[in-house]
């Protein structure tokens, strides 16, 4: 079927005259007339005394409904001239070949690119700092992406582990003097742990339940660092938390310093450069596991779960350790990342591990396409990225944002790489003739 | 065997089986016996308790009395996961395959539970492609953008991947085109002769099923009300009645 004729029959089903497009318009402005009435129409201020002040910005107001006036105008136009969003649309070959081209060399070309970020910007202190935020958060979504992506379990606490292992590390670094590099497993085994505890109660419960309890359970744990000040130093967090190490040797001024034994001079970027490999060198690790698991029998199962677990316990599958082993790989990444994050600051406090982190990341791997690495770091250098290129908008920036955003999920409903590439290829299956294929004989 | 009265052991002895779900009972004694190599036949109207008996013998509901025993060894309180591992294989009601995952990874999930070495897979993976060459085209493709006959393909295909002593279907013509459903059973038809292998088939479709079956039990508000061969059930003017003229299903 040719495309003209498919326009001409939606155009058929759907009002699409100057009257309906005025009349929806309308309705919109009327809907942001009374919504905004009051949020922008009135402002309220606390005066001198204490007592309310309030003046109103009627010619705001009129700016506002007019805009959402016009916008629904433009945006029904737009809705007809690109038709319905949730309809397949016919994509030439070429523009497909391109695609298909395109995202075959974007993996490697990323990462390529992301090894030589130290190099190209060496001077600038701004993008180094931004890109090792941005993996951290691309490790911190590959490992929700475990539990979340493949196995299906909706958690909303995954900060809890980013906090345990935040801790672990600058507990045991502070109190005991041990090295990052010691810490680090540790920080990931203490996070995997509780990874299980918390599993362990959930293993019943999906969808929405599961939520509340995960979220619950992030918000727990951020009770506990506040209130146990004796061990955490609640409020005020832990400070002078060591830096890491070049295998034992510290990257700064000293004499015993790496640049001093390297006969250069001694620069702080340095050690930036360094924590810059040190996350990518984790970010990685992280994505090279998940695939290995992904072709395992266990990642395999994993992604069933997800799929339906009634048909996993039909299978055999033991659908308790299954979930477990997902919570605890999952949480133990985030530990590793809670641990980067430590010795990265330097300092600590529970204001670094509210809710909103959990959101973040979660709002990472669904943007990215649940179970797909690619898109998970894609969609980590757009929000945390993103969310600094829109700096100068200043108190615009959330709203911008937020449309972008919610654009996005118009478009792409699965996120930014929505489709799952199987993990299991049957390379023996092209050798077994076609005898085989003929019905009949076993 | 001391209950055994004929000279041969059933691979399934089902005695006194009780279950329920809450207060509701919906087995209330259940006696059934599986010899090896026979196709059995378990028909009933909706909602008498067929697919529970097939749950139950898979541990999920608990039986609450009665025994399950499964080639001399009572499994009645073995977990569920480890009743796949004793070659129990199980295609549950509405097919149930994972529509993301491919076709060749859902077969792989089958084996996936049991201790199967590699070339047991290979020759599983033959097997299933030899019965049923629709999946072996189908093999990249995802499962969830199968026509219901190939994922009632893919869903016996993967109970077959585990290599199973025992194969249970649970309603393996629901919502299948005649001639789809009959490729089904010819299917099972030619398990069961090549290979030997044993099948508890539950369906409403009770024409078919015991015509394929050797024997039948119909079930009726979680009791066995009547037992025989295939051929002797479907000539049975109750039967007859209640699953073959007046109470078709669609």
């Amino acid at each position: 079927m040719s495309t003209p004729n498919v326009r001409t029959s939606q155009a058929a089903q759907q009002p699409s005259g100057a009257a309906f497009i005025f009349k929806k318009a309308l309705i919109s402005a009327l809907v942001a007339l009374v919504l905004f009435s009051l949020m922008i129409g009135v402002r309220t201020e606390a005066g001198n005394q204490g007592g309310l002040i309030y003046w109103t910005r009627f010619d705001d107001l009129a700016a506002m409904v007019a805009a959402v006036f016009g916008g629904s105008i433009v945006v029904e136009l737009l809705r007809q001239w690109l038709g319905p969003v949730d309809k397949e649309k016919l994509v030439p070959p070429v523009v497909r070949s391109a695609t298909a081209l395109a995202g075959r060399w974007i993996a490697p070309a990323l990462l390529i690119f992301t090894f030589l970020v130290p190099v190209i910007f060496y001077d600038q202190r701004y993008i180094l700092d931004l890109a090792i935020l941005v993996l951290t958060y691309v490790m911190l979504g590959w490992g929700l992406n475990v539990v979340v992506g493949l196995a299906g379990l909706l958690d909303l606490g995954y900060v809890a582990f980013y906090a345990v292992g935040a801790y672990s590390y600058a507990l045991l670094a502070t109190n005991f003097g041990l090295s990052f590099w010691v810490c680090l497993p540790l920080a990931g085994i203490l996070a995997a742990f509780w990874g299980v505890l918390l599993g362990f109660p959930v293993l019943r419960l999906r969808g929405d339940y599961l939520a509340i309890v995960t979220l619950a359970f992030g918000e727990i744990i951020r009770l506990v660092i506040i209130n146990w000040q004796s061990l955490t130093g609640g409020p005020n967090g832990v400070s002078g938390i060591p830096r890491p190490t070049f295998f034992g040797i510290p990257l700064d001024n000293s004499d015993d310093g790496l640049a001093a034994k390297l006969g250069i001079e001694f620069s702080p970027t340095h050690r930036v450069v360094f924590l810059f490999y040190l996350i990518l060198a984790m970010a990685l690790l992280t994505n090279w596991v998940t695939i290995r698991l992904r072709r395992l029998p266990i990642g395999r199962a994993w992604e069933a779960l997800r799929e339906d677990e009634v048909a996993c316990r039909a299978l055999g599958i033991n659908t308790t350790t299954t979930k477990l082993t997902a919570f605890a790989t999952g949480a133990m990444f985030g530990g590793f990342a809670g641990a980067f994050f430590a010795t990265r600051q330097g300092f600590i406090s529970p204001e670094s591990f509210t809710f909103q982190e959990s959101a973040l990341v979660l709002a990472i791997v669904v943007l990215g396409g649940m179970g797909s690495q690619l898109g998970v770091a894609l969609a980590a250098l757009a929000m945390i990225g993103g969310f600094e290129l829109f700096r100068g908008l200043d108190q615009y920036r959330m709203l911008v944002f937020g449309i972008a955003m919610v654009l996005l999920m118009i478009w792409r409903p699965r996120g930014l790489i929505g489709h799952r590439a199987p993990t299991v290829f049957l390379e023996k299956s092209q050798a077994i003739s076609s005898d085989l294929v003929k019905e009949g004989h076993g | 065997m001391s209950a055994a009265s004929t000279s041969t052991t059933p691979l399934l002895a089902i005695r006194g089986l009780r279950a329920a779900y809450g207060k509701i009972e919906a087995l209330k004694g259940v006696d059934i016996e599986i010899n090896p190599g026979e196709i059995v036949a378990l028909i009933g109207a909706n909602g008498a308790g067929k697919s529970t008996l097939m749950m139950t013998i898979f541990g999920k509901p608990r039986a609450r009395a009665g025994q399950i025993e499964f080639d001399g060894r009572d499994i009645t309180g073995v977990a569920t996961h480890d009743i796949a591992r004793l070659r129990i294989a199980q295609s549950p009601e509405g097919r149930r395959i994972f529509p993301r995952m491919s076709v060749a990874e859902n077969l792989q999930m089958g084996a996936d539970a049991t201790d199967c070495s590699e070339a047991e897979r290979a020759s599983g993976l033959e097997r299933v492609f030899t019965l049923f060459p629709r999946l072996k085209e189908r093999i990249a493709q995802r499962g969830g953008t199968l026509s219901g006959g190939e994922q009632q393909m893919l869903a016996i295909g993967r109970a077959l991947m585990s290599r199973p002593r025992l194969l249970m279907l649970d309603e393996p013509s629901l919502g299948l085109a005649p001639l789809i459903a009959r490729q089904i059973f010819d299917a099972i038809r030619t398990l069961n002769r090549q290979d030997g292998l044993t099948v508890l088939i539950v369906e409403q479709n009770a024409n078919h099923a015991l015509k394929l079956a050797h024997r039948g039990y119909v079930m009726v508000n979680g009791l066995i009300t009547l037992t025989g061969t295939g051929k002797e059930l479907l000539q049975r003017p109750e039967i007859r009645a209640a699953y073959l003229e007046g109470g078709r299903h669609g």
